[in-house]
């Protein structure tokens, strides 16, 4: 039946497998843990798996019915005992301030509680007798949660479950998007303006010197970021090599503060990234046919004209495809600002980490790393139909 | 297109069934997992109590280092893959760190109770060391320094950047201080909204004379190089680079102190030789023998009672208690994540 095409198509597509497995367990997968992550809001049912089942079915108006309070009382000690319970108390008090100490307290006497239940959790403490409480309860029995999405726009839920503004001293997360932005937009455009030169001179060299000069253009690659980051903080410090020179040269009187500031992180992030941009850049170029330009000069045509008309739109792709590349991987850049950056130059990475090592949550990180993949993938589709169009339109204009 | 699928499918398969079989059967036993804060503490740790635990027991042991983060233990214990076995934690975090499961409870028949100073020993914790931050700068850098935490602010008098750990634990309590709350109404007016304010306000008002710091090693190198002239750093570290040269200035007064914790990693499959190998290392043998190489101040009782040992090491957090801010775990345990939140909100801004 399978004949030699059927035969090719099979081995064709056993090459291509590892390929698919890569897309599959490095890009589909991950995507869609983060997703779920970001939405996923286990811990009452796993903590409380009899309270949960009965909130879910209870209809929500005033106070639930005592077996809810009964289970309740009979599943937080044993939720302290098997340690499912601290889970449960910062989900809740990451939502609602108090929540933590609330159950922890009623976990320590819930144990000695008799019928009737709600009576006995009302006069351990009158919050227990509140709609809101049990209306925040009711909201975390079901299994996804949008707090986190809401909290990664500065938005949350109110106690009675309605969408509010952030607080003031917490809210900072739209501040943070848009600086993110913004570092990399300057990163970008620092970039082209440092690389087109560069990228320019390199396609003009032939043979064994662009080779060299490539090869040198190459080289930091070979040396971690860390450590170009770190020699940066060495050359920027106060008594830095940087403060030493101008210090020499009689250019300062006082050493000047380099590091720890924006200025510090644009220098270390263009010098890590200007390899992305001259590389694209230079293979743009290399295309372009040098008998183009002459043309145009035997025609009249000026410098400034040359360059204009016919230089600028076919190396477009490369500047496309350079400041694609050192946007996206600017936008995610983290051990940079962190090293040579003050507080006020860190980026949304540095609170993506932040969520992840230090308050160890999880739904919080995801829901901000799945937030700045929209924004890039949104980004990057804008200027494709932008920018792509163009640079179609310029091909079609040189031919 | 469904050929396609199933070859795809077939790949798979093939790909997820063999690759558990290679790692897992050539497995060797490995050794007990230890995990500190590092730098001189654990380079003295190593030989006094490590390899010397090692050599009594014949259990092989290994060391690394992390920074008091909880995320990987977290990941180890939700992925049941614990291959670290012990570890030292800081108070807070090995509560919270108990009440979520990371932690496993200690085997209080194997780790004997009674030796340890009364908060030394917690559902899961048994105490390691005591430990503190203060306030030093280089004497040689800064002839003219700040004598209290409320010089700290003068920077017209005293310029110069300062150093603090990032995080709210200790830098609020130092704003406080430098404000004029007196030590033993900190947590009294840290508890208060008002007073939460007050010393984020405070701190507002020398935020760009601020340079954070995240790992121990990162004051010493600030103040060291001369980019930051007054740091916060860990005493310890502080009287180690004095020993080896260094003409730092330390105000015992300005101490901030806390105890670190030896804890099990819940699912860890040594736990047994764990529990071991804390009670070994909680005894007063080796912990003379650490005290003789680093100025520690072991949660044990010994050191509390016994004056002669404390004088031993006049450098240790335990000889200077008495000028210090005891840190008030319970207070970080209950709100220790919202402020962390709210600190780094506030820094960021």
């Amino acid at each position: 039946m399978m004949g030699p095409s059927g035969r090719r198509r099979t081995g064709i597509f056993l090459l291509l497998a590892p390929l698919g497995g890569l897309v599959l367990f490095a890009f589909l997968l991950p995507l869609g843990m983060l997703v779920w992550r970001a939405v996923d809001n286990t811990e009452l049912a796993t903590a409380l798996p009899e309270t949960t089942r009965l909130l879910r079915s209870w209809d929500g108006a005033g106070l639930p019915p005592e077996p809810v309070f009964a289970a309740l009382a009979a599943e937080l000690p044993k939720a302290a005992d098997n340690q499912t319970l601290g889970l449960l108390s910062r989900r809740l008090n990451f939502e609602q301030l108090g929540m933590r100490a609330l159950l922890l307290r009623a976990s320590r006497v819930a144990q000695g509680f008799r019928a009737p239940y709600a009576e006995a959790f009302q006069a351990l403490d009158p919050r227990w007798g509140e709609p809101e409480l049990w209306q925040l309860l009711r909201r975390n029995a079901l299994p996804v949660t949008p707090l986190y999405m809401l909290r990664a726009v500065d938005l949350t839920l109110s106690a009675g479950g309605g969408i509010v503004a952030m607080a003031g001293d917490e809210a900072i997360f739209r501040e943070l998007f848009l600086r993110t932005i913004w570092i990399a937009l300057v990163v970008t455009v620092l970039c082209l303006v440092i690389g087109y030169p560069v990228a320019w001179y390199l396609s003009m060299q032939s043979g064994r010197r662009a080779r060299m000069l490539l090869l040198l253009l190459l080289l930091p690659f070979w040396t971690s970021v860390l450590v170009r980051t770190t020699a940066w903080f060495i050359l920027l410090q106060r008594e830095g090599v940087a403060n030493s020179a101008l210090r020499l040269l009689g250019l300062v009187e006082e050493p000047l503060t380099l590091i720890f500031t924006r200025t510090a992180v644009y220098l270390a992030m263009v010098h890590v990234m200007l390899p992305f941009m001259v590389l694209p850049l230079y293979g743009a170029m290399r295309r372009i046919d040098p008998v183009l330009l002459k043309a145009a000069a035997s025609l009249g045509a000026p410098g400034w004209t040359q360059f204009r008309r016919i230089y600028l739109p076919l190396s477009l792709p490369g500047i496309a495809a350079g400041s694609l590349m050192v946007f996206t991987i600017s936008i995610g850049f983290y051990i940079t600002p962190a090293l040579v950056g003050g507080n006020r130059d860190q980026m949304i990475s540095t609170f993506i980490a932040f969520f992840v090592n230090q308050q160890v949550n999880w739904g919080m990180a995801a829901a901000l790393g799945l937030l700045l993949l929209v924004l890039v993938g949104t980004m990057l589709y804008l200027l494709q139909r932008i920018v792509g169009a163009r640079v179609l339109q310029a091909g079609r204009g040189a031919g | 297109m469904k050929r396609i699928l199933a070859t795809l499918a077939a790949a798979f398969v093939t790909v997820s069934v063999a690759a558990p079989i290679g790692p897992a059967s050539a497995q060797p036993s490995r050794e007990l997992f230890v995990v500190g804060f590092g730098g001189g503490f654990q380079d003295a740790a190593r030989t006094t109590l490590f390899q010397a635990f090692q050599a009594a027991t014949g259990q092989r042991v290994r060391d690394d280092t992390y920074n008091g983060e909880l995320a990987r233990i977290y990941a180890m214990v939700r992925s049941r893959d614990v291959v670290w076995d012990v570890v030292m934690v800081e108070a807070p975090e090995l509560q919270r760190g108990c009440e979520d499961g990371a932690f496993a409870p200690i085997d209080w028949s194997v780790v004997r109770r009674d030796k340890f100073v009364p908060a030394g020993a917690t559902r899961c914790g048994a105490g390691a060391v005591a430990w503190g931050a203060a306030l030093f700068y280089d004497t040689a850098r800064n002839p003219q320094a700040p004598a209290n935490m409320a010089e700290l602010w003068d920077v017209a008098r005293f310029p110069g950047k300062r150093s603090f750990r990032f995080g709210p634990k200790m830098t609020l309590e130092i704003a406080l201080m430098s404000d004029g709350v007196p030590r033993e109404q900190v947590y009294r007016v840290l508890s208060t909204p008002a007073g939460l304010q007050r010393a984020f306000d405070r701190l507002e008002q020398i935020r760009p004379h601020i340079v954070w710091w995240r790992s121990g090693a990162q004051p010493l190198q600030f103040v060291g190089s001369g980019e930051v002239a007054y740091a916060f750093g860990f005493t310890g570290r502080v009287v180690q680079a004095n020993q080896q040269g260094a003409r730092y200035n330390m105000l015992w007064d300005t101490l901030l102190y806390s105890v670190d914790y030896w804890a099990v990693v819940n699912g860890s499959p040594y736990a047994q030789q764990g529990m071991r190998m804390i009670e070994w290392m909680t005894n007063l043998e080796p912990l003379q023998a650490l005290a003789r190489i680093w100025p520690a101040s072991p949660a044990h009782r010994a050191f509390q009672e016994d004056a002669t040992l404390r004088a031993a090491s006049p450098h240790s957090v335990a000889a200077n208690a008495s000028r210090g801010l005891f840190i008030d775990t319970e207070f970080w345990v209950q709100n220790g994540e919202d402020l962390e939140r709210r600190f780094a909100a506030w820094a960021g801004r």
